[in-house]
Order: C-alpha cells, then structure tokens, then sequence
C-alpha cells in the first residue's frame, strides 16, 4: 500500500510515478510530486519506481519566482 | 568599534499626518543639495490614479527627471514606497516597499520589491512615499522619526563600512531599548564601487534577537544610494496593529486576513514547504525540467545540483520564524547562523547569513559551476554586506567564465586569476575586489553591457560572442532561469518593462510543461495578464508569493488554474477593506494597466521604450554553440524535423545550430508582434494615443513624450 495525499492507493511491484498518475484522476497539472519527502519532476516520472509503503504528495503548478 | 559620530544638519518636527484607509496622503523629499526637508500633500487625482507602491514612485521620478538625466546626476532620485495595503501585520506578504531610480545599468527606471519593516515604518511616520534627490557634501544619514514626529539629516563619519554591521550599530543607535522599533536602509563598499549596488532593509529579528535584512537588489538602486553619499535611511516607528492601517472594513479585513493565512499554514507544509526552505525546493525542479542555469546559462541541469538544493540548505537553515513582515506565514526569508567565512574582513568570525535564495543559489552556485552549498553562503554573506545584487554578481561573473574559458579575455587580463567555472576561491576574490574598487573587478562591476564594451575595446574579445552570450537585456543581468524551450519567457524577459527580472512574468512551465499556451495569441493574453497582476503587488506593497507559491487544493478544477483566481478574489477583498474602495479581479488588472503604460512612456522619455529595446541574447532563445546544440541533439533535431519539416540528414551540427536559430529568432519577432498588438501598442512598442487615453495617463507631458516618437 502507498499514500497518494494522504488516500490510499494500491501498490503494485515496478510501479512508477507516471503509471501511477495515469490511474488517477485531476492530474494534469501535476509535473512535480514529493516522494517520500524527495522532490522528483515530470521528465523522470517514467523512471522513478515507487517502493512500497511510499508517502507521495502531488504539488500543485510550479509558479517560479 | 569606535562610537559614531553623528553631527545633525538640518531637523524639522512634523505634524504626523492621519492615516486614512491606507494612505497618510502625503510625501516626503529631501533635497540632499540643500538639505531640505519638504512635506507635500497628495492630491486624491494622483492617488486615482497611480494607487501607492510603484506608482506613486514612478509619479515622483518622472516630475523629479528629464530626458536627459543620467543616474549620476544630482536630479535623479530615490523613491521608496510602500502602498496603501502594506503594513498589515498577519497578511501574508503584507509588509513590502518599492524602491525605484534611474539605473545606473539600464538608464530608465528601475524598480525593486523588497521586504524588511521600513515601508510600513515610514507610512506610520506620515509618508506614503519619500524621494530622495541631490547629493550630499558629505556622507549623511536621515532619519525618520515616526514616534518623536521628528526627521533629522545626519553629517556621519566613522561609521561601520559595510552593510552588515552599519545596520546593526544604527539600529541601536537609534532605539537601544526597543530595536524592534527601527528599520535601517543602507547600501555598502560594493554599491560605491559597481553599477549593481543593491539595498538592504532592515528588521529586527525578536526571536534571535538581532538584525536581519531583505535586499532591494536589482538595477543598482544601492550605487545611486552612494552616489548620493546616502550611508542610511532609518525609520522608526512603535506598536503596529491591523488598526494602524486605519482600514475601511476592519472587520472585512481581519476575515480575508484569516482566510489566507489559514490556508498558508494548512497548505505549505503539503506543497513547498517554504516555511522550511524558503524558495531552495525550485533548484531540484528547475534542475530536472532542465531550466537551471549551469556555465553560463548554457546548460540547463548538472548531476551535482542536489547539493545546493532544499536537500542540503533544510539542514542548514536556522529554525525559527522567518518572516520579512509581522506574522506572515510565508515566512521564507530564511538564513543561517554562525557561519564562518573563509575570505574577506570576516574571516574566521561567526556571522549570520540572511539567505540564500533560489536566485543567489542559480546565479551564485550553478551558473557559475559551483556546486558548494557554504562557497554560496560566502558569496550571498559578503554581497548584502557589500551592498551588491547577487543575481547581476553571478550573472556577470558567469558572463566572465565563459569568456575565460573561450579565450575571450586571458591570465593577463584578469590579474592573473583563473576564472574557470568552479573556481570558488577567485569567485569570492572578484567580490572582495569589486567591494575594493580594485583590480579586475572593477571591470565586472560595470555589468555585462559594460564589459562587452570593454573587452571587445581593450581586450580584443569578439563582439558577436559576447552579444550571443552576455545574458543581459536593457543593460540588466538576466535572472536565474533558462528560457530556451519557453518562447512565452522569452518574452517575460525581454518584454519586461525593466529589463530580464521574472517578477513581471514567469510562464515557463504554463508554456513549456503545460502547453496552455499553443498560439501567438495565447502566448501574448499571458504576457499581458501576468505582467499585469504581478505589478498590482508592487502598487499595494506586497509580496506576490501568496498569490500563487502556495494555491488552494481545488485551484485545479478552476477553468484558470494558472492565474490562481481564488486567491486574486481575496486580493481585491484585501484591497475593497482596507481602501475602501470596492473592486474586483478586473479593477486589479485596471490599476496596474494605467501605471504598467506610464512606466513604459517613461522609458521612452528616457530615450529608450522601442522595439530594438526588447531583444534578448540568443543564448536566452537556442543553443549558441555547437557543443551546446550537442548537448540536447535529440530535443534538437526533433524540433527541425517535426515542428519546423527541415531535411536535416545532410546537415552538421553547426548547419543544424543556424537552422535553429533562424527559427527561433522568427518566432521572437513574432511573438513580439502579437505582445505589442496585445497591449495596445504600435509595432515599435510604444503605447498608442488611445491606449494612454482608455487608461486615462493621457497626461500633456505624456502625449508630448509620444509625440516626439511619432505617435499622436
């Protein structure tokens, strides 16, 4: 099991960021996510894999400076 | 340290004038030529119509300037004002002053944002707004007294030489008792010696009790500071409440207060944690998308970022509150204690560093291939207390690392100093002697625009390079963020009023991630909306990361996400409650329409505010060098083959690199032309008789001004 905000969601083995992001919904604005604290962006959701029993929290628009 | 010797030369009391709904309707000059001290009203016409902030300075400016003044010249001035919103303690990001002058970098005006209790200080003491003009015939002081209804100018001598110390001996100085009641503006050696003196603004820090400061960093407002032979500018003021403000709605205004702190600190600790690491979390995302400065802006990521990010300065960082202003949960302005420097006059002492910054981390670290979290905290320490912009320092000394590195300049030029990317040890002497006003750093203290001059000149160094590498536009140091897969920040930068800050726009990844905005007609709403609600913080005295650093859980559902519009609602409830005046999201944009257009008339005043005004290196559009094209191919030779159908088999890289550039310098050109259209602007980017009459700036001297250029 992981946390997606706070929710919980079913974790499966390989499973990365961008798998995770295409099973839930409003997500289209999201290109940063915090992994278990480590911030980690949209060119590397393909590659990151999230371990088991992972805290992620999806950030909203990067606004800048 | 001896005690300072401070010899009044001119006093006057003053009847402090009532704060009403925001505003004490008055202004306060000093004429450093004479050293008088003028109070005037302000009359409700002006107020109408250029709000407070940034336009009540640029107001002041333009009746205190010609067309033909220099920033050295006695006439240019100073402004600092905070707008009618500032000072409202528990607001987040509700304490700001707006500092303008002609720039020493640019030649047109400059305005900078900064934190720090001095704007709220000295719109309790009675002034909305106070220029400072002439020159003193001695180093001076001025002091503003709101809680003795008293301002004096000081003759000083044996002062503390730089910022960090000065700031904390005339807090002191000028209430030993309760130093929370003083704020210090003060520049430093640095700001005497280069073109990028910055300010610093001070506030005392209760909780670690001593001085912090914020930075009025860009476009060298500091060197116009010295110039004048201004050491100080101190506020003092006493016990502020939401009733200080004297507010419309107080009820109103304690609701809409409560509301968007509340969600600050419910939502910050989900989203950036800026309250932890202040804007530090953007070196890993910039890094990853590609958009941090590395060498020069030539790079976008490098595999050592992770060692300046929020990873390494959370565990540096001193814990405690950190807010520039009362009670602002943003609370970002972090810093750390008992650092030790390894250079310079503080060699070996323990000092406090207020910073870093994303800024000064990019400009400062990465850029100049420095990936050495304490390196940086040097850098960011001797820069405020030397009185110099972090972001002009490290954007020009990357402009001179590349230069070395190309054999544009050499050994001999430098005074035999190796400035190789990552040379930490030479960075840090070019500071010290800019600070000095020795050696080779005198010459980077001129500025990017400056040393082009002055290499090709004198150093043989080729013009064509350096005009494609120098990452400067209108004479000012680009900011920290690669732009050249975002034509939409392009534009933020090179169709800033004021040169490439990104505080008027910053849409790289709206446009680049999101693709929100695919045409020239999109591209162009953003680049007039954004620039425009980012200038309606700097009328009212605020800071603009609440808007939108820290966004309301379901901003997402919103048809706008980008513009955050929950939060826009409660701006104009802030501005109806305290004013009020009751507005809305479109009077906001309307406010800062009529000032943003008077800003740009008066760049034309000062000869500039045209077309061939608004470019942009190309390092800032495509890759200028082969190794750089290399370095992303793929991305590359994608965009020639899909996007723009070129047969590029035959090509080499450097075919390849102009066939890029061809493209992309067209779709800057064009992207102007759709901006300029958008604003209501004719082609050559001057603002039209009837755009300045729809916003009612029609003014005699303006149209005077337009008529000169062609447009009535």
């Amino acid at each position: 099991m992981i946390k997606v905000d706070e929710k919980v969601v079913q974790w499966t083995k390989n499973l990365t960021i961008a798998q995770l992001l295409k099973t839930l919904d409003d997500v289209k604005f999201c290109s940063v996510v915090r992994l278990n604290g480590k911030l980690i962006s949209s060119p590397k959701f393909k590659t990151t894999k999230i371990p088991d029993n992972s805290k992620i929290q999806l950030l909203p628009l990067v606004a800048g400076g | 340290m001896d005690q300072i010797n401070l010899k009044e030369i001119k006093a006057i009391s003053y009847e402090k004038a009532e704060i009403k709904k925001g505003y004490t309707d008055h202004s306060l000059r000093i004429n450093l030529d004479e050293s008088d001290i003028i109070i005037n009203p302000i009359t409700e016409k002006i107020k109408d119509k250029f709000i407070g902030g940034k336009g009540y300075d640029l107001w002041m400016m333009w009746n205190a300037v010609s067309g033909d003044t220099k920033w050295n010249d006695p006439e240019n001035a100073i402004c600092i004002s905070s707008g009618p919103l500032g000072g409202t303690p528990g607001y987040p990001g509700g304490g700001k002053s707006i500092v303008t002058s002609i720039s020493p970098l640019t030649g047109i005006p400059i305005d900078s944002n900064v934190g720090g209790y001095f704007g709220p200080y000295k719109k309790f003491s009675g002034f909305d707004v106070i220029q400072i003009d002439g020159k003193a015939k001695q180093d001076c002081i001025i002091f503003i007294d709101g809680i003795e209804n008293k301002i004096q100018i000081f003759e000083a001598s044996n002062l503390p030489q730089d910022s960090y110390e000065l700031s904390n001996v005339l807090t002191h100085h000028f209430d030993e008792k309760k130093p929370v009641n003083v704020s210090v503006v003060s520049a430093g050696p640095g700001a005497e010696h280069t073109y990028f003196g910055c300010l610093n603004f001070s506030w005392w820090d209760a909780g670690r009790k001593r001085v912090r400061y914020k930075q009025a960093g860009r476009g060298g407002i500091g060197t116009v500071f010295a110039d004048k032979k201004v050491k100080a500018v101190v506020a003092r003021f006493g016990a502020v409440s939401m009733k200080t403000n004297n507010p419309a709605d107080l009820d109103a205004l304690k609701l809409v207060t409560k509301a968007h702190a509340k969600e600050i600190n419910e939502l910050d600790p989900k989203q950036n944690r800026m309250a932890l690491v202040g804007t530090t979390h953007l070196i890993p995302i910039m890094n990853d998308h590609e958009c941090l400065p590395v060498h020069n802006f030539k790079f976008g990521s490098h595999p050592e970022s992770f060692l300046i990010g929020e990873e390494a300065y959370e565990h540096i960082f001193d814990k405690g509150f950190d807010g520039c202003w009362r009670g602002c949960a943003v609370a970002c302005a972090h810093g750390v204690k008992d650092f030790s420097p390894f250079t310079g006059p503080y060699r070996g002492q323990k000092v406090f560093v207020d910073g870093p910054e994303y800024e000064t981390v990019a400009g400062c670290g990465s850029s100049l291939g420095i990936f050495d979290p304490q390196t940086i905290l040097e850098i960011n320490f001797y820069c405020d207390a030397y009185g110099m912009d972090t972001i002009s320092v490290g954007t020009s000394i990357a402009f001179v690392m590349e230069c070395f590195e190309n054999n544009q300049i050499t050994l001999e030029h430098t005074d035999g100093m190796d400035l190789s990317f990552g040379n930490r040890f030479n960075t840090l002497e070019l500071i010290h002697q800019m600070a000095r006003g020795k050696g080779f750093g005198v010459i980077v203290g001129k500025g990017i625009r400056n040393m082009k001059e002055i290499f090709a000149k004198d150093f043989g160094a080729d013009m064509a390079f350096m005009q494609d590498i120098g990452m400067e536009s209108k004479g000012l140091e680009f900011s920290e963020y690669i732009t050249k897969e975002s034509l939409a920040q392009q534009g933020g930068y090179g169709l800033a009023l004021k040169g490439p800050q990104h505080d008027e726009a910053w849409l790289i990844f709206l446009d680049m991630v999101h693709n929100f905005m695919p045409s020239f007609e999109d591209k162009a709403e953003a680049l007039h909306w954004f620039p425009m609600f980012r200038t309606w913080f700097g009328l009212c005295g605020l800071c603009k990361l609440p808007w939108n650093d820290i966004v309301p859980e379901d901003n997402k559902d919103n048809a706008e996400p980008a513009k955050v519009v929950k939060h826009v609602g409660w701006y104009a409830d802030f501005f109806s409650a305290v004013t009020g005046k009751k507005t809305d999201a479109d009077g906001l944009i309307a406010m800062s329409e009529a000032v943003y257009n008077f800003q740009r008339v008066f760049n034309l005043k000062m000869g500039y505010g045209t077309r061939e005004h608004d470019t942009i290196p190309y390092r800032a559009m495509g890759p200028v060098t082969e190794e750089e094209y290399e370095s992303r191919q793929e991305l590359y030779d994608g965009q020639l083959k899909d996007k723009y159908s070129l047969d590029i088999s035959g090509m080499d890289t450097k075919a390849k690199t102009a066939a890029l550039r061809q493209k992309r310098e067209e779709q800057y050109e064009l992207l102007t032309d759709a901006v300029y259209e958008r604003r209501g602007w004719t082609n050559n980017g001057i603002p039209t008789v009837a755009t300045v009459k729809r916003l009612g700036i029609d003014f005699p001297e303006v149209l005077e001004v337009l008529k000169k250029s062609g447009v009535e």
